[in-house]
């Protein structure tokens, strides 16, 4: 078991008589960006929720740095370094912006004062210090997904586990997207999974990718290996190819 | 895109219906000695809505239960200040357990007793009951209403039972009422604004993504129920010192189903929107009350058979969830309007 990463360890998951994740085992070391691909029904989100805290699974484990989290709610998983952002973005309509950014400090227990430094500093990061006086509900779905990903960070994670970040982005957005990544990824420097439809993204923005086809885990490597592979190839990416 | 924010401190949030709700008291309060006790009555509603106001509005949760915490607050306020010879020779109290004559005090070292035991019986009970969520949770506190009501009712060895415990004392001074009133206010509008505020209103609009963020949804509720019940225990004891005696009956379905509606049309969501209920209802409810009396208002002789005002503020409250669900406020707070400002 390695000391300093997130680990699933030959995690099983059935619905019924339906086997959703078959032993999957994945490692995230610190820092590192891995992309998770997968076609629709690969059970990519019973993976990420099972790892979030938000389903159990039925048999294998899921470690931080070497402790177990199995049974942990997601709030337990999150005050040991475990941060998640949603497919819908999931702001909250009601708050600004700014106030959407520090419930990720204010959530961990940190004071008013502490998150509203890292409010100011997150949304610098990302380049969106100016949608902070706006109700979240007002603002575009690109944007919706930059402060859904700055309160996620806003909690300083060990680990980022994202769920389809460039869903309904369109192609001005998914550049912005990628920038933002990589400077969570220099300023936070937090290991990050990122579920993704988007192959260019995963190659763009991950150093490693891991492919579940029907819950088994068929390939874990080169993002660029990954698209020459014949069984990611069969399963996945067929003959659209990059897109 | 719009500009909002509820955790921003702002002066006229704060101080606008704290000035609104002393202005109505006093002049409404002192127009005539019936009108004076709408007021205190109202004040006593008031402080019931903001209680509900901090945690059915601030969590989604809808409670039937806070009847319950004034209940308890009315019933250890009038008992801890009704004199001691009521208590031991009353009729209705031939059956009270000995123990409790005696105990007596002023009324407002009773009052802040009161509502510190509503808020650890809100904290007892809440912490079983702050496991639920959504129809289980209205069901789940229906019952902790029924419970009560039922114990206090039938149970001549703890209190007057169905009967009435008289000659509590009153606050005859309107204003000590509004100076708890605006306390209130003051101490709601600061836990609203706080960060335990703002993560209890994060999970009222997100539920699956506030845990993400480390918040434990059962602590922030059960904090807020307690708060809630202490402010609910209060306003039974301010009740109980307006109408001078305890009755089980006062804090059951009607008064349960009344101060949710003053918060549901009013807009549970903010502060502003449960003294806005307040007054809304509580005025419409008397003119109401005045045409089912035959009394003229203004001059004018309007009848409405008995039980209509009921029916009308039921129909209200119906109206409201259907085409504006978020009340008359639409969840903002107290600020002046534009056209007034330089």
């Amino acid at each position: 078991m390695n000391k300093k990463a997130f680990q699933a360890d030959q995690v099983s998951k059935s619905f019924g008589a339906l086997r959703v994740l078959d032993n999957v085992s994945i490692t995230i070391n610190p820092g590192e960006v891995v992309g998770l691909l997968g076609p629709n029904g690969a059970g990519k989100s019973t993976f990420i929720n099972i790892l979030a805290g938000y389903e159990r699974q039925d048999g294998g484990t899921v470690t931080i740095d070497g402790h177990p989290l199995d049974g942990l709610s997601p709030s337990a998983r999150a005050k040991l370094g475990v941060a998640r952002t949603f497919q819908s973005g999931r702001l909250f309509s009601k708050l600004t912006v700014a106030e959407n950014v520090a419930l990720g400090a204010i959530g961990l227990g940190n004071s008013a004062k502490v998150a509203k430094e890292r409010t100011q500093s997150i949304l610098e990061i990302l380049g969106i210090e100016k949608l902070s006086p706006y109700q979240a509900e007002s603002i575009s779905h690109g944007n919706a997904r930059l402060v859904g990903l700055a309160r996620a960070v806003a909690a300083h994670p060990e680990y980022l586990i994202m769920d389809e970040p460039a869903a309904g982005l369109n192609e001005d957005e998914a550049p912005r997207l990628i920038h933002a990544l990589e400077s969570v990824t220099k300023n936070i420097g937090c290991g990050m999974l990122l579920v993704e439809h988007n192959v260019k993204l995963v190659t763009d923005a991950c150093s490693r990718v891991i492919v579940l086809a029907t819950g088994t885990l068929i390939f874990d490597g080169d993002p660029h290996e990954a698209l020459k592979h014949e069984e990611v190839k069969s399963a996945y990416l067929g003959n659209a190819g990059v897109h | 895109m719009r500009h909002g924010g509820v955790t921003k401190f702002s002066f006229q949030n704060l101080f606008g219906p704290i000035i609104i709700i002393s202005a109505l008291t006093f002049f409404v309060g002192r127009t005539s000695a019936s009108l004076q006790l709408i007021t205190q009555f109202t004040l006593c509603y008031f402080m019931m809505v903001l209680a509900l106001q901090v945690f059915v509005g601030n969590s989604g949760v809808l409670s039937f239960g806070h009847g319950s915490f004034a209940l308890i607050g009315s019933y250890i306020s009038g008992m801890l200040t009704a004199p001691i010879n009521i208590k031991g020779h009353a009729l209705a109290m031939n059956q009270l357990w000995q123990a409790l004559v005696p105990l007596h005090t002023n009324i407002y070292l009773a009052l802040l007793i009161s509502a510190i035991i509503s808020a650890f019986f809100a904290a007892l009970t809440g912490s079983l009951l702050m496991r639920l969520s959504g129809l289980s949770a209205g069901i789940a506190t229906f019952a902790l209403l029924g419970v009560t009501y039922n114990v206090f009712f039938n149970n001549k060895r703890i209190g007057p039972g169905s009967q009435a415990l008289p000659a509590v004392p009153t606050i005859s001074n309107t204003y000590i009422l509004l100076l708890l009133a605006a306390l209130a206010i003051v101490v709601v509008y600061l836990f609203n604004i706080s960060s335990l505020g703002r993560t209890l209103i994060a999970t009222r609009e997100d539920a699956m993504a506030a845990p993400a963020l480390g918040i434990n949804i059962y602590r922030v509720r059960l904090i807020a129920f307690t708060l809630s019940g202490f402010l609910a225990g209060l306003s039974g004891g301010m009740y109980v010192h307006v109408a001078g005696t305890f009755q089980v009956q006062d804090y059951y379905l009607e008064f349960t189903f009344l101060t949710l509606s003053m918060l549901i049309i009013g807009g549970s969501a903010s502060l502003w929107g449960a003294l806005l209920g307040t007054i809304v209802i509580s005025t419409i409810g008397q003119l109401l009350l005045m045409m089912e009396q035959d009394l003229p208002i203004f001059g004018i002789h309007a009848h409405i058979p008995e039980g209509s005002r009921a029916v009308i503020i039921a129909v209200a409250f119906v109206a409201v969830l259907l085409w504006r669900s978020s009340g008359i406020a639409n969840g903002k707070e107290f600020s002046i309007p534009t056209f007034w400002r330089k």
